[in-house]
């Protein structure tokens, strides 16, 4: 039975959009499958993890319905290794699955579908919003980097999403720093907080397009579906209470310095050079004019900085890890930032000029 | 060349509980005494100075009994039993409150006057210890008997010694000849003195296993010796089943473990009846998180953290299996453990039925023991 036929980009770009999620290892072996099912003209194709569900397709020639799961990374490897320029051509014939191109055969074995876990859609209230997927790509770009990895306290290890109004707004901290952004997207909105599951967001950074489609989002109080493109991506959030972040955005920060963006960045990815590579600490060492970046390392080596700038008040030694210094200044576009600080045990806020909309707060490091 | 046979003693105390009451409440002596009940009242003392108990039979509530004495062991009254039966039973019987700290306080005095004889001691909790006489010159019965003398000495209280070539077989004979008795056990007395024996006098072999033995026809240890190993290792699995065989026959390798620094601390539970893990879904979270507030309490009480958690299953057909978490950070509460434990559970097989469930917390710290590091520090947003 004919599943499909065409060009290998056809189907190979739908199943790399599932594949993403499957993960290499699971107890549930079918999860490393890729659902595909053929109902008239259009093959859908999904892939989950059970915490994540990713669904697109493809249109195919019509003909009798069909369904099964696949072994996703091999199905995905053999079409990545073909020529680009392959046809390909997928049929179903006793519980095997037989891949076509060229002179090259493949049969795979399949698992039935109806064993495959679907991820059940959530009813009851649902916050619906719509922007464009360049937006909601831009926004997670500015806090994705801060989110915690395997923390504890497993809120962290996600991204608060808040929509408020006419405002949405995203936070993620790993408790060293903190990243926060929002946005105006119009509407009146129902206040909401949710915390998207890391691996959800970096999926979602990793397809959004950085153009204006839509991006259709509805949010349930345990569920987010992501609509974009061909692409639906139903997700669980987290079910925990995600800190208060407002009260560790400092308020009364002093020593204000204006530092050329390209600047500071080149200059801390020298001085990055000769950190400690566990540590990564750096000083910034602030004088009436100049501000000093000073990094030693376990072998005694020792990298200097100097920028000029227009600073006038008292000295400051403080220490911060480079990384996330690099982090923020990695993600925010703009030729200035605005950097405040108080003393050596007080938090940085890294903020753009002229922009309420962003900010970064990152503890220092006791070098 | 074989190492020379070793020397193990098991050392149980006597109704430690009740009797460290009877320390306390001396006119008991001869009664009929229980100890339990969360709810029971501590003795009152009179004007003149007489003391009014509590009586078993003026108990009400579902509590059970923790440990009773001799006397009260004699009216068929025992540890577990609910109170309320136990009522029907002895309903003179006296009732007093569980003192854990005075027990506590017996515990160390006696492994204290233990140590100063012998010191290769393995703590096996409250009121029992191992003890390895391999490289004392004394003669085994001359030891036992001066280690009874320096514990009753030291205590006021009675203990039973059971010395055996290995653990397995020192715990049983620690109950051969109790209260207050010496046994000394050679593996040439294993056929004679072990294998008349119930099977669930060898510690390991629990209510559950034993059912299961007895529908074998495994009555006796000396059933269980002549049992088929393959037959065992096919209804218990490879692990048990060959350890069944093994015991049996009064073989235990197991070394007395005198660290006193524990590489993890573990709760495990088997269940009344084998539970599935999703018809049974939320009586097992009951009994998961009880096991990790209870590891959290050990913790707390020994003053450790752990970065590794684990967990261990073992499944109606005694297949057992463990999966562990290790954390960037150790960890001491229940919350945490219990979310790292529920991780572990995720990677488990989940379609047999469980009979137990365990939950370890290992790679140990001590918190407040750990230097402040000279190293640099990263600083902590006050979230």
């Amino acid at each position: 039975m004919l599943l499909f036929k065409g060009p290998r980009d056809q189907i190979l770009a739908p199943l790399q959009s599932v594949c993403g999620i499957v993960e290499k290892r699971h107890t549930l072996p079918i999860l490393s499958n890729v659902l595909m099912e053929k109902d008239g003209e259009r093959l859908t194709l999904l892939a989950t993890d059970i915490e994540i569900q990713i669904r697109t397709g493809t249109a195919v020639p019509g003909g009798e319905k069909a369904a099964l799961t696949v072994a996703a990374r091999k199905l995905q490897d053999i079409l990545r290794s073909l020529p680009e320029s392959a046809e390909v051509n997928l049929t179903l014939d006793e519980k095997r699955l037989t891949l076509k191109a060229g002179k090259s055969r493949f049969n795979l074995q399949t698992l039935p579908a109806e064993d495959f876990p679907r991820m059940a859609t959530a009813d009851g209230q649902q916050n619906q919003l719509t922007l464009t997927q360049k937006q909601f790509k831009r926004l997670l770009s500015l806090v994705q980097y801060s989110m915690a990895q395997q923390d504890i306290r497993y809120y962290l290890n996600g991204l608060l999403l808040v929509v408020n109004g006419s405002e949405i707004r995203m936070v993620a901290t790993d408790g060293h720093r903190l990243a926060y952004a929002s946005e105006e997207i119009g509407g009146q909105h129902q206040r909401l907080e949710v915390i998207l599951p890391r691996k959800t967001v970096l999926e979602l950074s990793r397809q959004l397009a950085d153009n204006d489609e839509a991006l259709e989002i509805s949010l349930s109080p345990t569920q987010a579906q992501f609509r974009f493109g061909d692409i639906e991506l139903v997700s669980k959030l987290i079910d925990g209470k995600f800190p208060d972040y407002e009260r560790v955005i400092p308020q009364n920060h002093n020593k204000v310095l204006t530092l050329s963006h390209d600047m500071l960045f080149h200059s801390l990815q020298r001085a990055a050079i000769l950190t400690n590579e566990k540590f990564r600490g750096v000083r910034l060492v602030l004088a009436p004019g100049s501000l000093k970046i000073i990094s030693t390392n376990a072998e005694q080596e020792e990298a200097q900085e100097e920028i000029e700038l227009d600073y006038q008040e008292e000295t400051l030694d403080v220490g911060f890890n480079v990384t996330y210094l690099l982090d923020v200044l990695n993600n925010v576009s703009g030729d200035t930032i605005e950097c405040r600080l108080a003393d050596a045990n007080s938090s940085a806020l890294i903020t753009l000029p002229g922009n309420d909309r962003f900010k970064y707060v990152v503890m220092p490091m006791r070098i | 060349m074989t190492a020379p046979p070793r020397r193990i003693a098991h050392l149980d105390m006597d109704a430690f509980y009740a009797s460290v009451e009877l320390l306390r409440y001396p006119e008991l002596r001869g009664q009929p005494v229980v100890i339990g009940g969360r709810s029971t009242q501590p003795p009152t003392t009179a004007a003149d100075g007489s003391r009014r108990y509590a009586r078993l039979a003026d108990y009400k509530g579902r509590g059970v009994i923790t440990t009773s004495t001799y006397e009260a062991r004699a009216l068929g009254v025992f540890s577990a039993m609910g109170m309320m039966k136990a009522a029907r039973l002895a309903p003179a019987a006296i009732l007093l409150p569980a003192d854990f700290d005075a027990y506590r306080h017996y515990s160390r005095l006696f492994k204290a006057a233990v140590a100063a004889i012998a010191p290769q001691i393995e703590d096996r909790g409250i009121d029992e210890i191992y003890i390895d006489l391999t490289e004392l010159p004394e003669d085994s019965l001359a030891l036992a008997r001066r280690i009874k003398q320096a514990v009753r000495d030291t205590t006021g209280l009675s203990c039973s010694i059971g010395i055996a070539p290995n653990k397995l077989l020192a715990k049983i004979c620690s109950d051969l000849d109790k209260p207050d008795g010496i046994t000394l056990l050679a593996m040439a007395d294993v056929p004679a003195r072990i294998w008349p024996l119930p099977v669930r006098k060898i510690n390991g072999i629990g209510p559950k296993a034993t059912e299961r033995l007895a529908a074998l026809g495994i009555a006796t240890i000396a059933d269980l010796a002549a049992a088929d190993p393959a037959v065992l290792r096919r209804h218990f699995g490879p692990g048990y089943g060959t350890w069944l065989h093994d015991a049996a026959r009064g073989l235990d390798e197991r070394p007395v473990v005198t660290s006193s620094e524990p590489k993890s601390i573990s709760r495990e539970t088997t269940f009344e009846r084998d539970l599935h893990p999703r018809q049974d879904r939320a009586v097992l979270a009951e009994i998961f998180t009880d096991l990790c507030e209870r590891v959290a309490g050990d913790l707390r009480r020994k003053g450790y953290a752990g970065r590794t958690v684990g967990i261990k299953l073992r499944y109606d057909d005694f297949h057992t299996v463990t999966r562990d978490h290790t954390l960037a950070a150790a960890v001491a509460d229940a919350a945490a453990i219990r979310r790292a434990a529920g991780e572990c559970l995720k990677r488990a097989p989940l379609d047999k039925r469980l009979r137990l469930l365990g939950v370890r917390v290992g790679a140990l710290e001590r918190p407040d023991e750990t230097p402040a590091p000279a190293t640099p520090a990263q600083g902590e947003l006050p979230l």
